[in-house]
């Protein structure tokens, strides 16, 4: 059988524009069967700290369209982007690791301090290696 | 297909994704098309106008066969065979 294609993604935002921007690639990945890396790296393992994830709702593009933003959103009923990185999980080989230094920025040390989605804290080599292995590689 | 052969048609499985955006229809059908058969037809409901070119790409990358789609009012109705 042929093997799946792969895709590695540096997400080092913690707007949560970019990061539904995330979710919509990486489900369009999952729906073409890939299996996706993806290495959370300084704002975004802030977004990924426990208390904050969905909680998260600003964003530094253009902040004063974020309230035309998130109506617009909650009226076409796109998901979170906790919900979509949720969903991408259920359905396909999906993997986040949090970059330890990133993590250790916002003082979080151990998977356990991260939402629920975090399967992993990884170094940059790891990342490196990912990037050089992928068929897709992109920095969000 | 026609579309009047696509009128005529019963869907083993329908998938109603209107309420959703991109890429809720793909997603929608991604999930759907493991709980039909080989052979078996499923029709996608999808409000979405990205999703009338993007789930014809999908099927057919991924070994289905497209039929065809009908524009309803307001609507389309994406058809595929699973392969």
């Amino acid at each position: 059988m042929e093997e799946n294609k792969k895709m590695t993604m540096a997400l080092c935002t913690g707007s949560f524009d970019k990061l539904i921007v995330a979710g919509i690639i990486l489900s369009g990945a999952v729906a073409e069967d890939m299996d996706v890396e993806i290495y959370v790296l300084l704002y975004g393992a802030y977004a990924f700290k426990k208390e904050n994830g969905a909680k998260i709702d600003t964003s530094s593009e253009y902040p004063e369209l974020n309230r035309e933003l998130k109506t617009s959103l909650e009226s076409m009923n796109v998901p979170t982007w906790v919900d979509f990185f949720t969903t991408a999980k259920e359905l396909g080989n999906v993997k986040f690791y949090i970059c330890g230094t990133a993590g250790k920025i916002w003082g979080g040390e151990k998977v356990s301090d991260f939402i629920d989605l975090a399967d992993d804290i990884c170094g940059i080599g790891e990342y490196v290696d990912s990037a050089q292995n992928a068929d897709v590689h992109m920095l969000i | 297909m026609t579309t009047e052969e696509l009128q005529n048609t019963t869907a083993d499985k329908v998938v109603d994704a209107r309420g959703t955006a991109c890429p809720g229809p793909l997603l929608a059908a991604k999930k759907a098309i493991g709980e039909i058969s080989s052979g078996q037809v499923m029709e996608i409901l999808s409000a979405d106008e990205g999703t009338r070119r993007d789930i014809p790409k999908w099927a057919t990358k991924k070994g289905h066969e497209y039929l065809g789609t009908i524009e309803d009012s307001g609507f389309f109705r994406i058809f595929m065979k699973k392969g």
